[in-house]
């Protein structure tokens, strides 16, 4: 008994010990647990995507549209974008043509049109459009979906109101308002209540679509329910118009093959910055640095292979990702062949500053777990951001991951110019000078040697 | 040629070394004897331009040494401690990445490799991954990294660590031929046998100061005695232990004792304080004093503690 206990104080004495092993076990799962918490909406009061940048064209003066304005501002999900900011700084409302360039300028990935004609005496039923940029299917999906839910249960009146129109237009006012006396008569005998009420809510529109979509939004799939949402789809006619990405040639595949990819080689170049420990614990270090090599060229040499390594690493993947999944890449050659290189570069400097910044292998090996897995998750390679909280969508804008994926989507989701890619690649460019700066800056400081 | 003044190296409160002053001469075999955190590596990390120093200068031909100046490193070699070879690499490719970086190609490099792989006996593992190498043969060419580039001066910190007594001889061979040939080395070692097999001059270092330095006869000229008398440490010589206290320096070492007698103390008196007691005189052997003994006697520790 004494050995067994001895042999398992032993072991904790290692972890103990082993900082890095504890982080591993213990702060990583924690803080993917709170990630996927957020990302499901686990404690959150308002649970599900929120803010995400939603252009509205209001084009209709009918109060009714700017209720539908007004209901999707009401929600936490959409940021609701109504107004074009010129380039000094005034403002005018959108128009439908604005929106085209925005989407494909990332302004936004979707736009809800409510055009002039929002009621037309010709149709029974709303008409609408919206514009997307479904580079994210899950959320793409959630989108559509929400959309719908605002349109159908925050205006259902809306509904009445067009059918009445569409019926006055058919019959005429007289034989209307004839039809619609006979209507709150025969209701009334039939089941009861004041035929003058039944009447004025006719007139009004007012069918009691609200409870209809109350019961289509809240209950699960029964056959009442799927009526009622197949009886509404009839009756408010969305046009989906996809900006961007329509001619890709296989959408899934292409919208999730940059964030695997980032992560992939964010792990790869963190196994290079613990090789750089083994070059350093074996005394070639010492070697190398007592002949005619500086400290930088030791580093920028470790990071051009970096580089050069990920870019190897990145089209062995895209290429298997044309070959098994059919993702376009010998369509986007060049601009992938730009973004590759500089998600490399980027990611091949944040190995570098874990070899920086750390005194051990064991060190690099943990922080990088911790920093690709959480950069992973925030960074949107996982899940699309507008799925967390707002102050988690901020932050993933200071991860590479982000970028990187903005980058790969650029290219083989939108079919990027160089030119429109230069942003995306000029945010890595300069992440990568500043963290190998800081790096070079780090490694020329750190006592190499104990 | 090689010139240190007063040089001073610390690591936060710890005076590595401690304002040391030496000056090693062309084709000399120069041995750095001292026990392990003495100072040595430090030392020879301070003249490989792998550290600055906190004070003091190095010069070698008259330039001074510097950490960012790569240009007098040329003139370098340097034998790590450890095994500094890429393990995955072969011999050659070894020898070739190393040798490019001291700004060899084409034909020279080519004819450097074989000629140095020849030197250290291992052209026919040439083409096999050094992983594959036994210690002794990976010390070889932990050495033969160290001077494709042909160095004036050779820094070989403890380069037979863990080797084999075959492999250390080849070791000591190929140095003492080098040296022959006009290469300068400095060579750090705790074992007094390899400097005192090796070396021309040695410097004893302890605690970051040089204590003693000059030739092997002029440092052994500093002990007080000139014999040294050892016998087993047993029951039958214990008494003779607290005997000899007063008349000079008792020392045990892996069970037998060490007498170095004071400078006015006659052998004769020992031995017949022997016989007086029947104690056989073969227990006895009388024995010139080494290197050890004078670091004992420096320092009053064993250079193995």
């Amino acid at each position: 008994m004494s050995v067994l206990l001895t042999l398992l104080g032993k072991d904790f004495a290692i972890l103990i010990r082993n900082r890095g092993a504890l982080v591993l076990s213990l702060i990583v799962p924690m803080l993917i647990i709170y990630i996927v918490g957020m990302v499901f909406g686990i404690g959150r009061s308002n649970p599900g995507p929120t803010s995400i940048p939603l252009a509205v064209v209001n084009a209709s003066s009918d109060p009714a549209a700017q209720q539908i304005v007004d209901s999707l501002r009401a929600q936490g999900t959409f940021q609701v974008i109504t107004n074009y900011v010129n380039a000094d700084k005034t403002t005018r409302p959108l128009v439908e043509g604005d929106l085209r360039p925005m989407i494909h300028d990332r302004k936004f990935s979707y736009a809800l049109v409510i055009p002039a004609d929002l009621f037309s005496d010709d149709r029974i039923g709303l008409h609408l459009k919206i514009l997307s940029d479904p580079r994210n299917e899950i959320e793409s999906q959630m989108v559509n979906g929400l959309l719908q839910k605002v349109i159908f249960s925050s205006v259902p009146n809306l509904l009445g109101k067009s059918l009445i129109a569409g019926n006055r237009k058919f019959l005429g006012t007289a034989r209307n308002d004839q039809f619609n006396r006979a209507l709150a008569d025969n209701i009334a005998s039939t089941f009861g209540g004041d035929p003058k009420t039944i009447l004025d809510n006719i007139n009004n529109g007012n069918f009691g679509f609200n409870q209809l979509t109350q019961s289509s939004s809240g209950g699960a799939g029964n056959g009442s329910n799927n009526a009622t949402a197949d009886f509404l789809a009839r009756l408010v006619k969305i046009d989906q118009v996809q900006v961007v990405g329509k001619d890709v040639k296989s959408p899934q595949a292409t919208q999730i093959v940059g964030g695997y990819a980032v992560m992939f080689l964010l792990f790869a170049v963190s196994g290079s910055s613990a090789a750089f420990f083994d070059e350093k614990n074996s005394g070639i270090f010492r070697r190398l640095l007592s002949a005619p090599v500086s400290r930088a060229q030791l580093l920028w040499s470790r990071f051009f292979y970096g580089v050069l390594f990920g870019l190897g690493q990145l089209t062995t993947l895209f290429l298997a990702g044309q070959l098994l999944y059919g993702v376009d890449v010998t369509g986007h050659l060049g601009g992938l062949i730009l973004a590759c290189t500089c998600v490399a570069a980027a990611c091949t400097s944040f190995g570098m500053l874990l070899s920086a910044i750390t005194r051990s292998a064991t060190a690099a090996n943990s922080l990088a777990t911790l920093l690709v897995i959480t950069m992973s998750a925030v960074g949107g390679a996982w899940f699309p951001i507008s799925l967390m909280p707002a102050f988690m969508q901020h932050l993933a804008h200071y991860t590479l991951v982000y970028w990187a994926i903005e980058a790969f989507n650029g290219v083989l989701w939108a079919g990027d110019s160089f030119v429109q890619l230069l942003p995306i690649v000029g945010v890595l460019i300069g992440i990568t000078v500043v963290v190998m700066s800081f790096s070079v800056w780090r490694f020329n400081k750190s006592p190499l040697f104990e | 040629m090689l010139s240190i003044k007063e040089v001073t190296k610390r690591y936060a409160s710890l005076t590595a070394l401690d304002q040391v002053s030496l000056e090693i001469r062309a084709g000399e075999f120069f041995g750095l004897l001292g026990p392990n955190g003495a100072g040595k590596s430090t030392l020879m990390s301070l003249v490989a331009g792998l550290r600055a120093t906190d004070g003091g200068s190095i010069a070698l031909n008259n330039v001074v040494l510097s950490t960012t100046d790569a240009s007098t490193r040329m003139q370098l070699g340097l034998v790590p401690q450890d095994i500094a070879l890429y393990q995955e690499l072969s011999a050659e490719q070894n020898l070739r990445v190393f040798g490019k970086l001291y700004g060899l190609k084409g034909a020279e490099l080519r004819q450097r490799v074989d000629e140095t792989l020849a030197a250290v006996q291992l052209t026919d593992r040439r083409r096999d991954a050094v992983k594959t190498f036994s210690g002794g043969m990976q010390r070889r060419l932990n050495l033969a990294a160290a001077l494709m580039h042909r160095p004036q001066l050779l820094l070989c910190d403890e380069p037979t660590v863990g080797v084999d007594p075959q492999s250390r001889n080849a070791i000591f061979d190929y140095l003492a031929q080098l040296n022959r040939e006009g290469l300068t080395i400095i060579y750090s070692t705790h074992y007094m046998e390899e400097a005192t097999r090796l070396c021309s001059r040695i410097g004893i270092i302890d605690k970051g100061k040089i204590l003693a330095l000059g030739s092997l006869d002029e440092l052994l000229t500093q002990l007080p005695f000139e014999e040294e008398i050892r016998f087993p440490a047993n029951e039958q010589t214990a008494w003779l232990v607290q005997q000899l206290a007063s008349q000079g320096a008792v020392t045990t070492i892996d069970g037998i004792h060490r007498f170095q007698p004071r400078p006015d103390y006659r052998l004769s008196e020992f031995y017949t304080l022997t016989e007086s007691h029947n104690l056989p005189a073969r227990l006895f052997t009388s024995q010139r004093p080494t290197l050890e003994a004078l670091f004992l006697h420096l320092t009053g520790r064993n250079i193995r503690e």
